[in-house]
Parts: C-alpha cells; structure tokens; sequence
C-alpha cells in the first residue's frame, strides 16, 4: 500500500513547502500560466530554498521571480518569456549578465518536455518524438537523441523520461484526500503528479469527498499520487484561474515594469513575499476588492457548474 | 505609411487574419498572432477553430488572450484536454495551419526564438529570448505555417543565431524529410511592411505582396540576403473600416498592440474589466 493512502493530508502551505522542497532538489509546477502555482513559488522564496532544477513546459512571473531571487540552479524546459507583455526580465539578466547568479540552461520545446512527463506518467525510460529534429535544440541538447524507427526507419527524436522529486500542482478544488479536480485545460498535470516522488496539491476549495464523487470525471489527479493538500484561495494571482479569477493583465504589467531593474524588483520582492506572512497576507496587499473584481470578470464567462 | 487612419501593427494581424480560412483548424502561437486569429472568427471565417497548447479547441473568442494559457483560451471551448494531448493531435496531422512569431528568419524560414548571440554565445547571448515554447513543433508538424514578425533591421538574416524552428533547413529539395520532419514547412512571412512567401523549387523567400505606400529598396535594405522579388509583385490593398473595426474589437483596450502605452492610457482594472465585457459579444 501507498503511504499517501490516507484521508487527511491537509497542511499549510508553509508546512507543505517545508516538507517536501529541499535545496537541490528537482520540481515542476502543474498549470499552463494559466492555473500557475504562484502561492507556492512565493512560500519557496520566502524560505530561502536554493540550487532548485526546474523541469517544465513553459512559465512566466514564476520562473521569472525563482530566477531573481536566486532560487534556481538549471532550468531544463521550452519557455521563459513574459506571454504578449514581452520578455522575462529576471530571466534576461540571469542568462545576459550573471545577475543575481547564472543558471544552467538546457533547452526543449513543449511537445519535447510533454513527452518526458508522458514517458515519466507510464514509468517508461523514455518517448519518441517528431518535433525538434533538424534544429539547434539537437546540437545544444545531446540528451535528445536521434534515432531512425527501428520498424519503419525514418528518424526520430527519444526524450528521457522526467521524475522530479516534487510537482506541486493548484488545482479548482480537491478533498482532503488529495482527490485533485481540474476545469479547463490540464496542461500536463496528470502526467507531473504521476512522474513526480511527491506532489503537493494547492486549490481554490477543499470539498467533502462526497462532491468529488458526485464529478468523478473531473479528477485529474486521483489520491495515491498526492502527498500534501493546501488551500490557497487566489493562489494563482496575477494569473488566471479558470471559473475562480481572471488575468491580472495590469498587475502583470506593473510588476514587469518594476522587474527591468534590479533595485525595484528586489523591493517588489519584499513587499510582496518577504514581508507578507503568507498568500492571505499578499491578497491582503494586492486588495481583496480587486481579486473579487477579477473573480466577476471571470464568472462573466465561465462558471464552474454547482 | 505616413498619415494613414491604421497602424503597421494593424495592417499586420490583417493580412495574416487572411490566410486563415472558414472551417479550418488554426494552431496559434502568443502576441499578435492571437488577434489575426480572434480577427479571423470575428470576420471573415467565424467557423474558423482555434487551438491552443495549454489543451484548448476551438474556443468562443470573447476577449484577447495575453498567455495561451490564461482562462480565456477556455472560454465557450469544444474541448479541453492536456497539453500533451494537443501535441499528440498536431502530430497526428489534424491542424491546418499554425501561425507562430519569431525574433529572427533566414531565407529558408528558419526561425529562432532562443537566442540572440550578438558577439557572443548561447550561454551568454546578447539577449536571451523566451526558447521554443510550442514554436518548435509547430514548425515541424504543421502542414502550412505562418511566420509573423516585424521587418526590421537583423531580423531577417542570412543566417540564424539559433535555428529554434525548421523551416525549409538548408533548402535542399529533401531537406525537411531527411530530417524526419512531418509538416510541409512555412508558407508565408507577414511583417509589418510587406507579405513574403517561398519559391516551390529553390524553398527560397521571395518578396510577393508590398503594403501600400512602401518601397521596395527599403524592403530589400533591410533584408540580409540577395531578396528574389515575385514577377508579379501585389500590392496589399488598404485595410478596410470592417476590418479594422475587427481587428480592434480582437483587442478593445489595445494591449497586446499597443503595449506599455496603451496600458498606461487606462484609469485601472475596472475599464479594462468594462471595455473588455462590453466588446466580449457575451
């Protein structure tokens, strides 16, 4: 039996993070930008927790915050930029300058990083691709290997497998079991809970495992792959999460303004990380009248049925 | 382009809105391919489906999307499902075209989106970009691609820093399939300033659509190579007031176009929540 086969993992977020994400050890978040872990990458700044290797599709503010706070040694994935608002401040200085730190980069495209948490989900050595071929990902990244179909034999590109140590994944509402529901898209979540040695579930509502039962369909993340539960209301802000909160696009704005320069992101990092307790305190901050506005936007369009 | 009713910008989402046809399935990359999509729907083929890699298809289009990933790219869907399931359909040859951008092209439509190395390196490069992203597989299993950036100066080079996206590689009749690479490759370059597309035998871009009011030598002077002008060289007509009046309800608070400015211009998030509303159609 699985030592996750219990039915109360709730924690707080600091507990969770404390836990499970340690110097050195290897993560991924669940979400496409949209449904980002926001809270949790917050909780992981605020406890000074270094050399991370970060295996992922694509990310905005939080790579981009993980990188000026230091926090990061390797960034294996396809994406660093800052969506149509441009490009990841931080993230230019890291690899441009050396500030604060460089880290190492290792480059994929999405399909390429999908495919390591698809062979990582079926517990298989690795998976077969046709995208990256003829590029320079190949000449950068010899982890990629080249091969010709042993049954048809035209070539093809193989992506090991990924197992990071820990994914933490928000989703709309779980129990306490860690039963993880998903509403719009799901990004490579099943896969990243499956792939990874521990997941942390953070969700906007914890539910009765009886509402669970009632959607069973929508259980992206089933119990057995979850260690810890966590509510985070507005754990996704500035980002969006579909039927809860809608894109913080001036918010977003603001901060990638402030993060072109060194000086003004660091005091953004304090006011908003460092000298917030925890999320409750940072909602506090950014105004719970403005999270509701963004809550009604939201519900404008999609409503998560009752 | 002096004292014209439109901008470049404008006139680019535009011209690429039009390569999209009724009925197809469109795989959209960030920025303003985005708005040529919602553009599209919103124009001439409102049955046009749009896919993103987050697991979105075929959305209603609402209101603009600033991440392919934001909850917009849900709104009013026909499915969604994972990111990786998406990819899997790409490959399977179920999209028609996709429509992405890029820092820099080469003559064979070669794109990078990693890296600009300036006199230096892919570890240390003059400016790092985002990386692929879903670039990279676009350009490799979509049937018929299309490549919008802005023309201007060490964007279109002779060759690229990093080649993050297959084009026509090095243009050799066979080049793509040698490789193993599923999709035909790109069909056409829109920038600001004029429409490329890629000679049948040579893979080569060539100059095929001028905009109004532009010279061809500052075309050819911003290009890094020897350009092949079309024999029968168009001219774009003037964008209309429907399609602008389109264009600008794709994007009503002019964020993704107008950027830092535009966004100054609002008096905070309750106009961009009404603007955004009153334009949805929802």
């Amino acid at each position: 039996m699985n030592g996750n086969n219990n039915a109360n993992k709730q924690m707080t977020l600091k507990d969770a993070i404390g836990k499970y994400v340690k110097d050195d050890c290897s993560i991924t978040f669940g979400g496409f930008i949209g449904r980002d872990c926001v809270a949790a990458v917050h909780e992981i700044i605020r406890q000074g927790i270094k050399n991370l290797t970060v295996i992922d599709d694509s990310k905005t503010d939080m790579m981009d915050l993980l990188v000026g706070a230091g926090a990061v040694k390797r960034w294996e994935g396809a994406y660093l930029g800052y969506g149509a608002i441009g490009l990841a401040p931080n993230i230019r200085r890291s690899v441009e300058k050396g500030i604060p730190a460089k880290f190492e980069l290792e480059d994929w495209s999405n399909a390429g990083i999908s495919m390591r948490y698809l062979a990582g989900s079926l517990n298989i050595p690795f998976m077969a691709t046709k995208s990256m071929l003829g590029t320079d990902i190949l000449k950068y990244n010899q982890r990629i290997k080249v091969i010709n179909d042993p049954y048809a034999g035209e070539p093809v590109a193989l992506v090991p497998a990924a197992h990071p140590d820990v994914a933490v994944i928000h989703v709309q509402r779980a129990d306490a079991m860690g039963n993880a529901q998903v509403w719009g898209f799901t990004g490579n979540d099943e896969n990243k809970a499956r792939a990874a040695k521990h997941t942390i579930i953070t969700c906007e509502e914890i539910v009765a495992t009886d509402e669970i039962r009632r959607q069973g369909n929508m259980t992206a993340i089933p119990f057995y792959c979850v260690d810890a539960v966590v509510q985070v209301p507005y754990g996704c802000h500035p980002q969006s999460c579909y039927g809860y909160y809608a894109y913080d696009v001036l918010f977003c704005g603001d901060y990638h303004e402030a993060a072109k320069d060194r000086e003004q992101f660091l005091s953004w990092l304090d006011r908003y990380v460092f000298e917030s307790e925890d999320h409750a305190a940072y909602c506090a901050k950014v105004g719970w009248s403005r999270l509701q506005n963004l809550m009604t936007m939201e519900r404008h369009f999609n409503r998560i049925p009752g | 382009m002096g004292n014209q009713k439109y901008t470049a910008s404008e006139l680019m989402a535009i011209m690429t809105a039009k390569e999209f046809r009724d009925w197809e399935v469109a795989f959209v990359g960030i920025g303003i391919p985005l708005v040529a999509g919602i553009t599209a729907k919103r124009f001439h083929a409102p049955n046009l489906n749009i896919v993103y890699e987050s697991g979105c298809i075929g959305p209603q289009k609402y209101r603009v999307d600033f991440n392919v990933g934001d909850s917009s790219a849900a709104d009013g869907a026909l499915c969604l499902t994972s990111e990786w399931r998406v990819f899997s359909d790409m490959q399977c040859g179920y999209y028609d075209v996709g429509v992405l951008g890029a820092a820099q092209v080469d003559k064979y439509g070669n794109l990078n989106t990693t890296a600009i190395f300036g006199s230096q390196d892919y570890q240390s490069p003059k400016v790092r970009l985002p990386g692929s992203g879903g670039g990279n597989d676009i350009g490799s299993n979509i049937g018929r691609v299309v490549v919008m950036l802005r023309l201007e100066p060490l964007r279109f080079v002779e060759k690229v820093d990093y080649l993050t996206t297959p084009g026509f590689l090095d243009g050799a009749p066979d080049a793509r399939k040698r490789a193993g690479l599923l999709g035909s490759g790109p069909a056409a370059v829109v920038t600001d300033k004029a429409l490329f597309r890629f000679d049948a035998s040579t893979s080569e871009m060539y100059l095929d659509t001028i905009y109004p009011g532009v010279d061809v030598q500052d075309i050819k002077s911003l290009v890094g190579w020897e350009l092949k002008i079309s024999p029968d060289l168009k001219v774009a007509s003037e964008p209309t007031d429907e399609e602008l009046a389109a264009v600008r309800a794709s994007d009503p608070a002019n964020l993704i176009m107008g950027g830092v400015a535009a966004r100054k211009r609002l008096s905070g998030l309750d106009e961009y929540i009404e603007v955004t509303i009153k334009n949805s159609g929802k």
